[in-house]
C-alpha cells in the first residue's frame, strides 16, 4: 500500500521471546519458562478450579457436560486433523460406550469405577471392528458412513427391541463420591488432551500425520495404512466411549436417544470454532459453546438458530478457529515495514 | 399389480427428492446438506402465499419455485462459494445453514401438523382394480417429464451444455470461457428449484412439518450414493432400486424395516462399491 | 451544589424505601412452577397453554393461600426439545435440573414429554425431592408401575392424565359397541415405530384375539415413511372394517388422506392420533379427515358437558388462545395447577413431603370429572362416570367439527360410518 511516496507492507514476525525459548534455551530464565508454561498452566488451573467457582450445582453439571463434549471433540479433531479421517459419527462412540457400561453395570454388577474404563476399551475395540470395512474409503464417503452408523444402530435396537428397546436401560448406579463425579472427568480430559498432544509428536503420530498428508506415499514406503488407521480409530473411539460411559453414569440412564445427532454435531462445531488441528481448540470450543447454549435456553429454539449461524460464520469467514488465531497472536506480532 | 403401481410412485418420489442434490453435487461438487431445508422452506412459502395472500395454487407454486431458487443461489453466492473445494467445510457450512433455516422456521411458529398444500387435481381413478389418486399419477407424470426436460436441457441448450461441461472437467470448461463461479450459482439455483418442485408435488399428499427436512435429506443422500455421486441418471436408477426395495420390504417383510432399507443401502454401497452404480470417480480416488 | 446533591439523595432514598415497603406488601414471593416441555410440539405447547391459563386465573383471584399468606404462582418454561428425534434425553434431564437448581422451581408440572425422558427423570426428582405432576405425553404404564414398586423413592411423581391401559380399555368398549351394532369383526392395526405405540399395538392384538376379533394385520411404520398404500390395500383386501391407528407423527396426515382417496371401507379409529386432535386438522386434510376417530385422553380437550367446569374451561381457553383446546394435555395441565393449589392450601406449606401427603388425599370435581390419585401409584383414577373419576374422551370428526362420541355419559353424538361403507 502506498503512503505518500513510500511503499509499505505488513509483515508477521515471531516474537523475541518465542525465539529465545526455542529448544534448550527455554531453561535460561524464569521469564522464558513462564512464557511457555503459562498458557498450559492457565488451562489446567482453570479447568480444575472451575467446579469450585461456578454458582451452584446446575453449573457444575454443565461443566461435566462440557467435558463430555470436549472428549468427543478431541476424538473428532484427532481423527480429522491428524489422521485425515473425518468422522461425523461421534454419537456412534457415545452410544456404544454408554450401552456397554450400562450392560456391565446392570448385568454384571460392576461398579462405575470398573465399568467405565472397561467400557471405554471394549467400546474402542467394537467400534474399530465395525468401522474396519469403511477404513479404506476416502474423504466424503467415510464421513457419510460414520454419519449413518448411529442412525442405523438406533433403528436396529428399536426394531429388534434388544437392550431395553425404546425404554432404555434404567437403574444404573451413580458415582460413589460427588467429587469423583465432578473431578474424575476433568482429570481424564486433561490427561487425554496432553497425552494426545504427546502422541502426535512420537513416531507413531508421525506416521499418522503422513497418512493424512499423502497416503499413497506411506503405502509406497511399505507400511500398512489400514493398520495405522485402525489404531487411530481405536484411540479416538475409546475416548468417545469413555465420554459416553461417563454420561450414562452421570444420568443413571441409557437409551436409544444416546445415538442422537447432537453428539455428532456439537463436537464438530466446537472444533471449528475453537480451532482444528490444535487439540486444545476443541476443548476451548466446548467451553464456549455449551455454556452459551445453556444460557440461551430461555430463548427456546432460537438458541439453535444462533449457534448454527455462529458455526456458519466461523467456518466461512474465520475457519482457522479461535485457538490458532490466539496462538498466532501469542507467538507472533505484526508490523508495517517499508518495501 | 399394486406393487408395480405404488413402487413406481415411490421410486419417482425418491427420484424427485434426489434430483436437486445430484445436480448440485454433479456440477459444483458440493454436497448440499441444506437440500432438505430448502424443500421444507419452499413448502412453507407456498403455504404462506396461498393462505396469507389468498392466491390460487398455480401462483403459489410459481412464486415458491422462483423464491426458493433465488434463496438457494444467494446462499451459495454469499456463503458456500467461500468454502468451495474444502469438502468437510462445505458439509458443515451447508448443514449449519440447514439447521438455521429449519429451526428458524420452527421458532417462527411453523409447528404442529396443521400446514398442508392443496392437491392439483382431486379424485382418484382405478387402474387394474387398484385405486390411485390423481395427485400421485401427476407425480409420476411430472417426474418423468422433469427428468426428460433435464436431459434435453443438458444436451441441447447452451447453459445446459455449459453445466455439463463443468461437471465433466472444470479446468477445460474454464479454458473454453465458461465462468465456473456463475455456472455454479446457476446450478445451485436450479438444484433449489428442483427441491421446490419436489415439495409442491409431494407435500399435498401429507402435511408440511419441519422434521421432514431431515428425512428428505437422508433419502436424497441414500439415492445419490447408491446411484453414484455426480451422475443424475444413476440417481434416477438408484431411486427405482431403493423405491421398489422399500415397497417389497413392506409387502413381504413388514413396514417396520423401510427406513432401514435406505440406511442399509448406503452402508452396503459404500463398503462394496463406493462410487455407486454410475459413479464418475475412479477406483483409485475412492479407496486407498 | 452540596444541598442539591443531598436533596437528590434524600429523594432517592425515600423513593427506594417506599418502593421496598409497597413491594413487600403487594407481591409475596411467588411459588415457582417449573415446566420442562417440548414447546415446539403439540404435546408441549398444549401443556404450556393449559398451565399459563390456570395460573393467570388463580393469580387474578389472589393466589394460593399458604398458611395464611396469599402467594401468586409463577411459571418457568424450559424447552426440553425431547420430542425431536435428534436430541438425546440428557438434554431434557439437563432442562429439569436447570429448573430445579437454577430457576429454583418449587414444583414441576407438565413433562418431560417423552416417556423415555420422564422415566429417566424419576431418579432426579427423588434426588432433589421435588413434587412433579405429569400432564401431557408420557403414556407408558411403566411410570406409575415404578412409583408403586418403589414408593419411598419415587413418591414425588404424580400423573394426572390417562395412560395407555385406560386408552386400550376405552377402545375395546367402542369396538364392542360397533361389533354389536354393525357386526364388525375384522381389525387391522397400524402403529408408529415408537415404544408406546408398538407396545400398545401388541396389547390390542392380544386382547382383540382374545375377544374373538379377527386381526387381519399389524403394521409398524417408521418415522419418515411416506406411503401407506400397501398397508391400506392389505386392509381392503381382507375386508377389514376397523383400522386402529396409534400414530402421533405428522405422517399420519398422509395415511388419512390416502385412506380417503382410496375409499378404503374401514373406519379409521385412532388412539393418540395427534394430528386429528387439533382443530386445524379439518383444513389441513382438506376435509379428507372426516370420520376419523381419535382419543383425546381426558374430557375438556374436546367439547362436552362432563362437569359444569368443562365448557367453562373450554370457552376460557378458546378466548385466551384464539384456538380451541387441542392435544391431550390441555385440560390435564390446567387441572394440575388447580389440584396443586388445593393440595398446598390443605398442607399449609410448600414442604414436598407434606404436599405429597395432601395430593394423595385430593378429591375435587375438575374439568374432566372427579379427580383423585391412587395412593400407591399416584396415577389419577379413571372412570366412565364423571362423578366417580377422571373421564376420557373419544371424538369423531363429523362435518368439520369434533364430536365427542364416548363415554356415553358425556357423548354429544354417535359414531358415523363413511358413505362408502354403508352397503
Amino acid at each position: 500500500m502506498k503512503i505518500g511516496t513510500r511503499h509499505r507492507r505488513q509483515e508477521r514476525i515471531d516474537r523475541g521471546i518465542k525465539v529465545r525459548t526455542d529448544g534448550l534455551y527455554a531453561l535460561m530464565s524464569w521469564r522464558e519458562l513462564s512464557y511457555l508454561v503459562a498458557p498450559r498452566l492457565l488451562l489446567i488451573g482453570g479447568l480444575l478450579l472451575l467446579p469450585l467457582v461456578v454458582p451452584g450445582m446446575y453449573w457444575q453439571r454443565v461443566i461435566s457436560i462440557v467435558c463430555i463434549y470436549a472428549l468427543l471433540a478431541l476424538s473428532f479433531d484427532f481423527l480429522a486433523h491428524y489422521v485425515g479421517l473425518v468422522s461425523l459419527g461421534g454419537a456412534f462412540f457415545v452410544g456404544v460406550g454408554g450401552y456397554l457400561t450400562a450392560l456391565l453395570n446392570t448385568e454384571l454388577g460392576a461398579s462405575p469405577l470398573v465399568a467405565i474404563p472397561t467400557a471405554a476399551i471394549l467400546g474402542g475395540v467394537i467400534c474399530t471392528i465395525l468401522l474396519l470395512p469403511c477404513l479404506p474409503l476416502r474423504g466424503v464417503y467415510f464421513a457419510i458412513v460414520t454419519l449413518m452408523y448411529p442412525l442405523f444402530l438406533a433403528r436396529v435396537i428399536e426394531a429388534l427391541n434388544i437392550l431395553g428397546g425404546t425404554d432404555g436401560i434404567m437403574g444404573i448406579d451413580s458415582f460413589p463420591y460427588v467429587w469423583l463425579e465432578q473431578y474424575g472427568i476433568i482429570i481424564m480430559l486433561l490427561l487425554i488432551l496432553f497425552g494426545l498432544r504427546r502422541l502426535v509428536n512420537t513416531d507413531l503420530g508421525l506416521v499418522m500425520r503422513a497418512v493424512k498428508d499423502n497416503d499413497q506415499a506411506v503405502k509406497a514406503s511399505g507400511m500398512n495404512i489400514t493398520h495405522y488407521k485402525a489404531l487411530a480409530v481405536f484411540i479416538a473411539s475409546s475416548v468417545g466411549c469413555l465420554a459416553g460411559a461417563y454420561l450414562v453414569h452421570t444420568y443413571m440412564w441409557a437409551g436409544i436417544s444416546i445415538f442422537a445427532l447432537d453428539f455428532s454435531i456439537l463436537p464438530i462445531a466446537a472444533t471449528v470454532i475453537g480451532g482444528g488441528g490444535t487439540l486444545v481448540g476443541p476443548v476451548l470450543g466446548c467451553l464456549i459453546l455449551v455454556p452459551i447454549s445453556e444460557l440461551l435456553r430461555d430463548f427456546g429454539t432460537l438458541r439453535i438458530v444462533f449457534y448454527s449461524l455462529i458455526l456458519l460464520g466461523f467456518i466461512v469467514f474465520r475457519s482457522e478457529g479461535l485457538m490458532i488465531y490466539g496462538q498466532r497472536k501469542y507467538h507472533q506480532f505484526e508490523r508495517w515495514t517499508d518495501i | 399389480m399394486e406393487i408395480l403401481i405404488y413402487g413406481t410412485i415411490n421410486s419417482v418420489a425418491l427420484a424427485l427428492y434426489a434430483l436437486g442434490f445430484a445436480l448440485v453435487y454433479g456440477i459444483c461438487r458440493l454436497p448440499n446438506f441444506a437440500h432438505g431445508a430448502l424443500y421444507v422452506l419452499s413448502g412453507f412459502i407456498a403455504w404462506t402465499v396461498i393462505n396469507t395472500l389468498n392466491a390460487n395454487l398455480l401462483v403459489a407454486v410459481v412464486v415458491s419455485l422462483v423464491v426458493t431458487g433465488i434463496i438457494g443461489a444467494i446462499i451459495y453466492r454469499l456463503f458456500l462459494i467461500r468454502v468451495r473445494g474444502m469438502e468437510i467445510s462445505e458439509i458443515i457450512a451447508s448443514y449449519a445453514i440447514a439447521l438455521a433455516i429449519l429451526e428458524g422456521l420452527r421458532w417462527g411458529g411453523f409447528r404442529g401438523m396443521t400446514y398442508t398444500l392443496p392437491v392439483f387435481i382431486e379424485g382418484s381413478i382405478t387402474i387394474g382394480g387398484i385405486s390411485v389418486d390423481y395427485q400421485r399419477i401427476l407425480v409420476v407424470v411430472v417426474g418423468a417429464a422433469l427428468v426428460a426436460f433435464l436431459w434435453l436441457f443438458t444436451h441441447y441448450t447452451r447453459v445446459g451444455l455449459a453445466l455439463k461441461g463443468m461437471a465433466q472437467d472444470e479446468r477445460a470448461a474454464l479454458m473454453l470461457g465458461i465462468d465456473s463461479d456463475f455456472m455454479a450459482v446457476v446450478a445451485m439455483g436450479m438444484g433449489s428449484m428442483l427441491a421446490a418442485f419436489a415439495a409442491v408435488l409431494l407435500l399435498p399428499l401429507g402435511n408440511i412439518v419441519v422434521e421432514s427436512g431431515y428425512n428428505v435429506l437422508i433419502l436424497a443422500i441414500a439415492v445419490c450414493i447408491v446411484g453414484g455421486l455426480g451422475s443424475w441418471m444413476g440417481a434416477v436408477l438408484a431411486a427405482f432400486l431403493i423405491g421398489f426395495a422399500q415397497i417389497l420390504t413392506v409387502v413381504y417383510l413388514g413396514a417396520h424395516y423401510q427406513m432401514m432399507v435406505a440406511l442399509l443401502a448406503i452402508i452396503l454401497t459404500l463398503i462394496l462399491k463406493p462410487s455407486g452404480l454410475f459413479g464418475q470417480q475412479k477406483e483409485l480416488e475412492e479407496r486407498v | 451544589m452540596k444541598t442539591t446533591h443531598g436533596k437528590l439523595m434524600m429523594i432517592l432514598l425515600i423513593a427506594l424505601l417506599m418502593g421496598l415497603s409497597s413491594g413487600s406488601a403487594m407481591a409475596e414471593k411467588p411459588i415457582v412452577i417449573g415446566c420442562p416441555l417440548a414447546t415446539a410440539f403439540l404435546y408441549g405447547w398444549d401443556a404450556e397453554r393449559g398451565v399459563t391459563l390456570a395460573i393467570e386465573e388463580i393469580n387474578a383471584q389472589g393466589g394460593v393461600d399458604v398458611d395464611g399468606k396469599k402467594r401468586p404462582f409463577k411459571i418457568e418454561v424450559i424447552d426440553t426439545r425431547d420430542l425431536e428425534p435428534g436430541v438425546p434425553v440428557s438434554e431434557a434431564l439437563l432442562a429439569v435440573e436447570k429448573l430445579i437448581l437454577d430457576k429454583k422451581a418449587d414444583f414441576l408440572i407438565g413433562g418431560p414429554v417423552r416417556s423415555e425422558a420422564a422415566l429417566a427423570a424419576m431418579p432426579l426428582l427423588s434426588k432433589y425431592k421435588k413434587v412433579s405432576i405429569l400432564t401431557t405425553g408420557v403414556l407408558t404404564p411403566k411410570y406409575h408401575a415404578m412409583v408403586a414398586e418403589n414408593y419411598d423413592k419415587y413418591k414425588y411423581c404424580f400423573r394426572i392424565h390417562g395412560e395407555a391401559k385406560n386408552l386400550v380399555g376405552e377402545i375395546f368398549t367402542n369396538f364392542g359397541d360397533l361389533k354389536a351394532k354393525y357386526g364388525f369383526n375384522n381389525l387391522f392395526i397400524i402403529a408408529q415405530d415408537v415404544s408406546h405405540a408398538r407396545g400398545a399395538a401388541e396389547i390390542i392384538k392380544k386382547v382383540a384375539t382374545g375377544k374373538g376379533w379377527n386381526v387381519t394385520g399389524l403394521e409398524i411404520y417408521p418415522t419418515g415413511a411416506t406411503d401407506f398404500s400397501m398397508g391400506l390395500l392389505k386392509a381392503k383386501k381382507t375386508n377389514t372394517q376397523i383400522i386402529n391407528i396409534w400414530m402421533d407423527m405428522p405422517e399420519s396426515a398422509i395415511l388419512l388422506k390416502q385412506w380417503y382417496d382410496m375409499q378404503i371401507p374401514a373406519l379409521p379409529f385412532g388412539s393418540t392420533l395427534a394430528a386429528a386432535e387439533q382443530p386445524g386438522f379439518w383444513k389441513a386434510t382438506d376435509g379428507k379427515g372426516e370420520f376419523t376417530l381419535c382419543n383425546v385422553v381426558n374430557a375438556g380437550n374436546a367439547p362436552s358437558n362432563a362437569t359444569p367446569w368443562t365448557m367453562k374451561f373450554y370457552d376460557a381457553y378458546t378466548k385466551r388462545w384464539d384456538v380451541e383446546p387441542e392435544g391431550l394435555g390441555t385440560s390435564s395441565s390446567y387441572m394440575a395447577v388447580y389440584v396443586l393449589k388445593d393440595a398446598i392450601e390443605r398442607a399449609g406449606s410448600l414442604n414436598p413431603d407434606k404436599v405429597v401427603a395432601a395430593l394423595e388425599k385430593t378429591d375435587i370435581m375438575g374439568v374432566y370429572g372427579r379427580l383423585r390419585f391412587d395412593p400407591k401409584s399416584h396415577q389419577v383414577i379413571p372412570s366412565t362416570d364423571p362423578k366417580e373419576g377422571a373421564v376420557g374422551s373419544i371424538l369423531q370428526w363429523q362435518k368439520g367439527k369434533r364430536v365427542v362420541v364416548y363415554p356415553k355419559s358425556i357423548a354429544m353424538g354417535e359414531i358415523q360410518l363413511p358413505p362408502w361403507m354403508k352397503k
